[in-house]
């Protein structure tokens, strides 16, 4: 498919020979359009750099404004002037060679001592590479930052010439571009004139390239002006021209140039000429680089500052990082999601609407030329859109031409069609954190407006359903689809590649449902047992217990695979399966949800992923079933507590308090112990923390106790399908100590946090310890209190989803290009050796767990 | 097919990806995690992500630097023995030996109050402290009694003898030096060893009874200098582990050491990020794409570099397909087959 590669790319500067060379106008008039609209001829619209107004034609290529692809000008610069990008790079050389012979200062034993030996070794890939390794880019390449900061330190100190004897002056380098040598200051074309006189064999001892550049470019004499496709121009509504940035900047620099010439030709005082040539150095500078430090920003009319080559290129909104490294595709559709329980995990959901125009391409071949007929021949729904001819031109399918395509079909066309059920489609959210974050799913369509999952596959995708946007690409090439087919679907990844274990798994009321349809006392009538068991395709009933009713037992054994065995421990004991057949035990959420997903491993592990997709389809049906069944809810009802455990409540605080107390007493005396780098004062607030916090504990341990799986808010709880024990505690007993920073709140009034109290208060309450739940609801004081823990948590957190973001992007970009080769040592793009075996052992993560457990 | 050999990596896998996401994306979840239970304060902590970017960012030093001291064999569970070691180890200031003192700036005389308490539990003697601070040059001490040392020294200026004085009592009695806090555990097995907040594995090395084999520190550099390469690698990869094992994730070993071999592969430790790993690729292309575009422009023009587009960045750049996973296969049919697939003519 790739015609021309590009085999490598090499970076030089331009010589001005080279840039007249490459010019097709020298640019002499400082203005672009004249008073009718139309460009002027040396000016910097000149029709001869290409045309961006459709109508005209390009003088250069005769192209018009689609086809030419624009040339480029230049402008001559009366005096030369800094390249400010290259500054340092002169000041290097300008403080390293002789003032008077221009050699290195350095004798050439010198030289050979500084030369370092062949540094970066590159293993090729195969033999026939490594022929083809430029010896020279390996021996003479001094990029190696460290080295050259040696050699530059050592050539500040030489105070003679080892060439020619002559005594060194001090050159230093003012910001951006100014030289001065002694205090005198060095002009742009004496700065040439040296840099020209330096030979090529010592800019090669300081790494420099001298086949790619000589140090006298430098100093522009030369400005190669872009094409104007580069800088097109706007027009307004007013019918008024709105020039890019660049070319403002470009006119300024042509304005002050003519002026110079016109002061030099007129023979005016050299004071205005050096004030005139300052200024040309300061608008070429900021055509370059707008931002360069120590330059006064040069602005738009409007006071915006203006966005120059360098602005064009950098960050996150630059050239590379906004258009090329990211790139605008085709064939995508974005759109609310929402859940579909009927739907398989490997599915997605897609509106009409979008199927109709999203498209999918037929390579019309000998073998499938009937059926692409068919499809041309629909006047509805999966209708042909587009034809493509084997010359690449595109024809839209329409009533007037139909039967002239199918006439005319023939094997090398391609039919552009619209996408019907059991295509295949990448889904992506967003953040795309791992690659789990993007899967393949066949489509299926559905009417509605949204794009519609399976619950179970939203996890990998951290998706919810409170209007979250996904978004939807379509691979084209066959070589993409297949790939997509055979390794992103999620049955393919149904394993995490960061520790091995399921991303595919039970959740919430599911897990509910399996955990009370397990329970040793969960039977069920034979017409409840038939509707569960059929809603998963099950019509055989399992032997039925004493009573003839059906044991919950029984019927979850139904949907395990044959001769499965399995054992795990449980909160309440063991969970035994033998030979298919649940025996003892309940399945938890360890078993079946995030929590591990120990048998959802055990039988991908055992059969395949298509019996566990399988297996965590019919869980998913049969446990909802359940719960709805038992009539799963919770009340307001299910938070309120008893007067004994009210009681209780009482007295914890109580004793927290009175502990708290306690060492605030013992540290009153003195006899608090200081904890290992800590001071005393700050043992004494964490000891009286953590002696706060343990009231949650102790309230935990309280409600535990009484509380029963008839209470459904702890239910959930105690099965992990939702929260965790602590939000039940909060709600019903009490919120406990609240933190800022870690810390107990102390900020505030002087010596307390709210007016309400007393200065100095030492209660506990006054330091934000809440001991009402939120179903009593909070005092005006520990309302506060928790407000300000409530903001202090969400601050940190905006905090570090930033700084976390950004560490990402360092790992990437740092490792990115690491792959496991054929001998299953990981390499980088050079070929460089990263690790001699992948992991130590060559084990694919996603293997790993199952690997482990044979041992 | 053995099993094993069916859980082999499949080579082309893009590892490196895999690794960096494996390790990013539990970060992000690091705090979204601590969202339901706002405002408690058992579940802030700001340890885990701030130290990963500290060994990722290889940091000169550790903003909290500590190490574990395990003993030889046969002296690990004699209490009083460890007790002798553990007294050279934790660095006693002179000030935190005294219950007060008393300056004369004018006479050149600082007088020491030694308190006992603390002199028995560093089993200190005064005569220590005296020789030990008579080693500072120009300063005349004299023990007056065992829990008084009078100490002359006569500065330029009362501000030079005041700044000798203050750092008299800011000087180092016994000790090492960096160790700010040395404290003994007991083991499960019963044996003891030493933790420490500060670092210094030079020093505490050469201590007898020390066992150098189970020396740890958290300070990344010093054991590179210490140990060597290997070792500060294995630190690395140790103490990512550690931490992302703390904050309750699950994260392979493999993705764990991929980290820390790619920032020590070279010999050297190099940060993961501009100045480290992903400034010195070797594609032009890729180090613009990160960050810093302009000046690898300008450098590589300097140097007459040349990109060979061999990695992920540069080739999405240029749009062509990435090397990496599927990308590296290249399909082949041979010329006979295909006849074999052709249809007869006329068809």
């Amino acid at each position: 498919m790739q015609a021309e590669t590009i085999d490598h790319i090499r970076f030089t500067t331009i010589s001005p020979d080279m840039i007249k060379k490459m010019s097709v106008a020298k640019l002499i008039v400082p203005d672009t359009y004249n008073e009718d609209g139309y460009p002027i001829d040396g000016g910097l619209v000149d029709q001869r750099l290409g045309v961006i107004d459709p109508g005209l034609k390009c003088k250069t290529c005769g192209g018009r404004a689609k086809t030419c692809p624009g040339h480029f000008g230049h402008i001559e610069l009366v005096r030369p002037v800094i390249h400010p990008e290259f500054a340092k790079t002169i000041y290097l050389l300008l403080q390293s060679t002789c003032f008077s012979c221009k050699r290195l200062l350095l004798t050439d034993i010198q030289v050979k001592e500084l030369h370092p030996a062949v540094k970066t070794f590159v293993v090729a890939e195969d033999l026939e590479e490594t022929a083809a390794v430029d010896i020279t880019s390996l021996t003479s390449n001094m990029s190696d930052q460290d080295n050259r900061m040696i050699l530059v330190k050592k050539l500040k100190s030489v105070k003679k010439c080892p060439h020619c004897g002559e005594a060194q002056h001090k050159v230093k380098l003012e910001r951006p571009t100014f030289f001065y040598i002694d205090s005198n200051k060095l002009k742009p074309d004496e700065i040439r004139d040296w840099l020209s006189k330096v030979p090529d064999a010592d800019l090669k001892h300081l790494g420099i390239d001298p086949t790619a550049t000589r140090p006298e470019w430098f100093v522009l004499t030369t400005l190669f002006v872009p094409p104007v496709n580069v800088r097109p121009s706007i027009t307004l509504e007013s019918g008024e021209r709105s020039e890019d940035d660049l070319t403002h900047k470009l006119v300024d620099i042509m304005r002050i140039n003519q002026r110079l010439e016109q002061d030099i030709d007129a023979g005016a005082p050299q004071i205005i000429i050096d004030d005139l040539w300052e200024l040309l150095q300061y608008q070429v500078t900021t055509y370059f680089n707008n931002e360069t430090p120590g330059v006064p920003v040069a602005r738009h009319r409007s006071t915006r500052p203006l966005k120059t080559l360098a602005q064009r290129l950098k960050g996150k909104e630059g050239r590379l990082r906004y258009n090329l490294s990211g790139k605008r595709v085709n064939f995508s559709a974005r759109t609310v999601i929402s859940s579909d329980a009927s739907l398989s995990i490997n599915q997605v959901g897609i509106p009409r609407k979008i199927a109709d125009n999203l498209t999918i391409p037929i390579y019309v071949t000998i073998w499938n030329k009937d059926e692409a007929k068919k499809l041309l021949e629909n006047k509805e729904y999966p209708l042909v859109i587009n034809v493509i001819m084997p010359d690449g031109t595109r024809k839209r399918v329409g009533e007037t031409n139909r039967e002239d395509l199918i006439k005319g079909l023939v094997p090398g066309q391609i039919l552009e069609r619209q996408l019907i059920d059991g295509d295949i489609a990448l889904f992506n959210r967003q953040p795309t954190l791992h690659r789990l974050s993007v899967m393949a799913h066949t489509i299926k369509v559905l009417p509605g407006r949204t794009l519609r999952l399976h619950v179970s596959v939203a996890f990998p995708y951290n998706a919810d359903f409170d209007g979250d946007e996904m978004n939807l690409h379509i691979p084209q090439s066959l070589e993409a689809q297949a790939e997509a087919r055979y390794l992103m679907q999620p049955k393919d990844q149904v394993l995490s590649p960061r520790d091995g274990r399921p991303v595919l798994f039970t959740e919430e009321d599911e897990i509910i449902g399996a955990y009370m349809l397990t329970r040793d006392d969960a039977f069920f009538e034979k017409d409840d047992a038939t509707r569960m068991l059929a809603s998963v395709g099950v019509y055989e009933l399992p032997k039925p217990a004493k009573g003839g009713v059906y044991s919950g037992k029984a019927i979850f054994s139904k949907l395990l695979p044959e001769g499965l065995s399995f054992e795990a421990k449980t909160q309440d004991g063991k969970t035994i399966i033998k030979n298919g057949e649940l025996e003892s035990g309940v399945i938890d959420e360890k078993m079946i949800g995030g929590g591990g997903g120990t048998l959802l491993m055990k039988i991908y592990d055992q059969y395949g992923a298509d019996v566990e997709m399988n297996f965590l389809l019919n869980l998913t049906k049969l446990a909802l079933h359940v719960t709805a069944k038992i009539g799963m809810t919770i009340s307001i009802k299910d938070y309120y507590n008893s007067d004994e455990i009210n009681k209780d409540r009482e007295g914890i605080v109580k004793e927290v308090e009175s502990k708290a107390n306690d060492i605030l007493e013992r540290y009153k005396q003195g006899k608090l112990e200081r904890l290992p780098s800590y001071t005393i004062k700050e043992t004494l607030e964490l000891i009286t923390m953590a002696q706060l916090e343990e009231a949650r504990h102790m309230a935990e341990s309280v409600l535990k106790k009484a509380s029963t799986i008839d209470n459904r808010a702890f239910l959930v709880t105690k099965v992990k399908a939702r929260g965790n024990i602590l939000n039940y505690v909060q709600t019903s007993m009490l919120l406990g100590q609240q933190s800022i920073r870690g810390r107990r709140p102390n900020r505030g009034y002087s010596g307390r946090i709210l007016p309400y109290f007393k200065r100095n208060d030492k209660s506990a309450a006054a330091k934000g310890f809440i001991e009402s739940c939120f179903f009593d609801g909070l005092s005006p004081t520990e309302f506060y209190m928790h407000a300000m823990g409530a903001r202090d948590s969400a601050m940190t957190k905006s905090l570090v989803t930033a700084v976390s973001g950004y560490l990402q992007r360092r790992l990437i970009n740092a490792m990115q290009d690491f792959y496991v080769g054929k001998d299953l040592s990981v390499r980088d793009a050079g070929g460089a050796l990263i690790e001699t075996i992948y992991g130590g052992d060559g084990i694919d993560p996603t293997k790993e767990m199952v690997v482990e457990k044979e041992k | 097919m053995s099993k094993f050999e069916d859980s082999k990596v499949v080579p082309g896998e893009a590892v490196g990806t895999v690794a960096a996401q494996s390790i990013g994306e539990p970060g992000t979840q690091m705090v979204l995690r601590s969202f339901h239970s706002a405002g408690i304060s058992s579940v802030i902590t700001t340890k885990g992500l701030p130290r990963i970017i500290e060994i990722v960012d290889a940091r000169k030093k550790p903003k909290a630097p500590v190490m574990e001291i395990r003993l030889e064999k046969g002296i690990e569970k004699k209490y009083e023995k460890v007790r002798e070691i553990w007294r050279m180890v934790e660095e006693v200031m002179t000030s935190s030996l005294i219950s007060s003192f008393d300056e004369d700036l004018k006479a050149g005389t600082l007088v020491l109050h030694l308190e006992k308490e603390k002199m028995a539990f560093y089993e200190i003697t005064g005569k220590t402290v005296a020789s030990k601070l008579s080693k500072k040059e120009g300063v005349e001490v004299s023990q007056i009694d065992s829990e008084t040392i009078k100490i002359k020294y006569m500065g330029k200026t009362t501000q030079a003898t005041r700044t000798a004085f203050v750092n008299i009592l800011n000087s180092p009695v016994i000790g090492i030096r960096g160790i700010i806090k040395a404290s003994i555990q007991q083991a499960d097995d019963s044996s003891f060893y030493i933790t420490t907040s500060g670092s210094n594995m030079e020093e505490v090395m050469k201590i007898e009874g020390v066992d150098k084999w189970h020396l740890y520190s958290n300070d990344i550099f010093e054991v590179l200098k210490v140990y060597g390469i290997e070792a500060a690698r294995n630190l690395i990869a140790h103490e990512l582990s550690d931490v992302i094992a703390e904050e309750g994730f699950t994260v392979s070993f493999r993705h764990i050491a991929l980290v820390a071999d790619a920032m020590t592969h070279t010999g050297g430790i190099r940060s993961v990020g501009r100045h480290g790993v992903a400034g010195e690729k070797e594609s032009v292309f890729a180090r613009a794409a990160y960050e810093e575009t302009v000046k690898h422009f300008t450098n590589a023009s300097v140097f007459g570099e040349r990109d060979t587009l061999k990695g992920v960045a540069e080739n999405i750049l240029i749009g062509k397909q990435i090397g990496l996973g599927t990308g590296r296969i290249k399909l082949a049919v041979k010329k006979d087959d295909l006849k074999k697939i052709k249809p007869k003519k006329g068809d």
